[in-house]
């Protein structure tokens, strides 16, 4: 590989650079305009909008603070996902063990089969029975909403852990059980160490879905202001601050803030995770 | 005897979790959402009557419905060729960076964590504020104003923003896929003397067909189901030009009481990602390095 690389030609490394420049600052430019404008006051950034601040002035963030229920919303989205988790390591990894031993029975097979058609349905088909199916339980609340995503993680996770599961060798699994080990006993204590690299990949990509989902908080919890999540703290203020827009900066800077945050700490692991699972999926 | 019947029983005991809330979250839901499609309920009134198909006979004689859907396909394919093209030359051109690599990845792959209403919303910003400064500076009488409130331009500035996120997830999925390529292959074709271009084409590239495949039907879908940028940018506006699909659904089912009829448009929407799904998976199996 270090051979390929040297010898490339240098009209080649000079645009891939340029691309890979380019790109970067159509990212982070966007970013950048956030944050400085968001340490304005609207008078300063009516002066320059591309200007950095004055000075550090915090009075937008201590406003927000103040005002909204910004902590409300921040540990809103933090418990639907951390719950919404559980939920998707409670019932994904056990079923796709089930499926994959015994998929020659029927039962299993037909499992399967019916959990992937999922790949082929639009969210779009179930949305609307789901406002009345959640509605008749009395489930318009953040936990309809963790019991939903466990439900529909399903596909997704189904589809990724079988196939890594049958891909996974045999043997330890019948040296447990002719010691004596019982299947719930193989389960946990060997397959779920087997296949956490598959699980992170997995949680990863769920935690994303769940922090950052804004349709399905929409259907279920909008109506509550005291449910809302950040996604839709977000959207619900956009008119509140359409004409103080320097306000409205600091507002998705905070919204971002705790991913952002969680992404700066664990980028090596996020990325690594998630190109594991684009490897072995 | 009953650890006995336990031990028996563990393999379907782990499905049945799964199962009961699929089949009510999920299957149950889709048979509903079909069953509706039939009916004239309005989505509010305590009682419907079953219509048979006059839901779909009404879109297809609908000019809305057809303007919708024509709009949601110059969507999805504005945003699967922005998406695989971008993807492709951001994975190439990162998978042979050798200094920065790390760093640079990292950033590629910042977007893919912040919520789709948040970019919308700076984007929204973007536009407003950046736009009609290029406009003057330049004298582009089209660049005047946002994009998004120009009835030609708004649905290509959704897409562009919807872009702007949706790249980092099939970029980093192809990085993998070029590991992938064994490096002897790269020295066989070097020492038979094959230009960069020949290299891509006969060996990078039946390599890379399997997540080509993976990445085209995750953005078909994607584009074709699309609903926060529009929803959050837009509203299906300026004149219903960007009044894609799932905007249409949602403003049915919630706005105008044609909960019946936003059903059976969903109903529609399934069937075209069906079919599409389908030709795309034999389509998949055709070529390539498996």
């Amino acid at each position: 590989m270090n051979v390929s690389i040297r010898q490339e030609g240098l009209g080649w490394r000079i645009l891939r650079n340029l691309i890979l420049l380019i790109g970067i600052i159509i990212i982070l430019g966007p970013m950048y305009l956030v944050v400085i404008n968001s340490l304005k006051s609207l008078e300063e950034a009516g002066q320059g909008f591309f200007n950095l601040p004055r000075a550090l002035d915090f009075s937008n963030y201590a406003e927000l603070l103040s005002k909204g229920n910004y902590w409300r919303y921040v540990w809103n989205t933090t418990f639907i996902t951390i719950g919404s988790i559980v939920m998707v390591l409670l019932i994904n990894p056990t079923v796709a063990y089930a499926i994959a031993r015994n998929r020659h029975k029927k039962y299993y097979n037909f499992v399967y089969l019916y959990i992937l058609l999922g790949l082929f349905v639009p969210f779009q088909v179930i949305m609307l029975p789901l406002t009345k199916i959640m509605t008749n339980l009395s489930l318009l609340n953040p936990v309809g909403l963790i019991l939903l995503y466990g439900a529909l993680s399903l596909t997704r996770g189904v589809f990724l852990l079988v196939n890594y599961i049958e891909g996974m060798p045999m043997e330890i699994e019948e040296a447990a059980r002719i010691d004596g080990c019982s299947t719930f006993q193989i389960y946990y204590s060997i397959i779920l160490r087997l296949i956490m690299p598959m699980l992170v990949t997995l949680i990863i990509m769920d935690a994303l879905w769940f922090w950052n989902d804004f349709m399905l908080p929409l259907l279920i919890l909008n109506k509550s202001k005291e449910f809302w999540t950040l996604p839709l703290f977000q959207y619900n203020f956009k008119t509140e601050y359409s004409f103080n827009y320097t306000m409205a900066f600091t507002s998705y800077l905070m919204a971002m803030l705790p991913i952002i945050v969680v992404y700066a700490a664990g980028q090596k692991y996020i990325i690594a995770g998630l190109t594991e699972g684009a490897i072995k999926g | 005897m009953a650890s006995k019947f336990l031990e028996r029983s563990t393999y379907f005991l782990f499905t049945l979790p799964a199962v009961i809330l699929y089949t009510l979250f999920f299957a149950y839901a889709v048979f509903v959402g079909i069953q509706y499609s039939f009916t004239d309920w309005n989505g509010i009134s305590s009682g419907y009557n079953y219509v048979g198909f006059s839901n779909y006979v009404d879109l297809w004689n609908n000019p809305n419905f057809k303007q919708s859907l024509i709009v949601t396909g110059q969507y999805a394919i504005m945003l699967v060729a922005g998406v695989m093209i971008l993807s492709l030359i951001l994975a190439l051109s990162l998978n042979s960076l050798k200094k920065l690599q790390t760093f640079a990845k990292s950033v590629y792959f910042l977007p893919a964590m912040i919520s789709a209403v948040t970019i919308s919303l700076i984007w929204d910003q973007l536009f407003v504020r950046v736009v009609p400064l290029i406009g003057e500076a330049f004298d582009i009488a089209a660049f005047y104003q946002s994009p998004l409130a120009h009835p030609k331009y708004a649905l290509i500035a959704v897409v562009i923003v919807n872009i702007w996120q949706a790249v980092a997830l099939p970029t980093l999925i192809f990085i993998a896929g070029l590991q992938s390529v064994p490096s002897e292959l790269y020295e066989a074709g070097r020492i038979d003397g094959a230009s960069t271009f020949n290299r891509f084409r006969y060996i990078t590239f039946p390599f890379l067909i399997p997540t080509i495949t993976v990445n085209m039907v995750l953005a078909i879908k994607a584009g074709i189901t699309s609903f926060d940028y529009a929803y959050t940018l837009t509203g299906g506006g300026p004149v219903k030009s960007t009044n894609v699909i799932g905007i249409m659904i949602y403003n049915d089912a919630f706005q105008n009481l044609r909960f019946a009829m936003a059903n059976a448009e969903a109903v529609i929407l399934f069937v075209i990602i069906a079919v599409l799904s389908f030709v795309q998976i034999k389509l998949g199996r055709k070529g390539g390095v498996h």
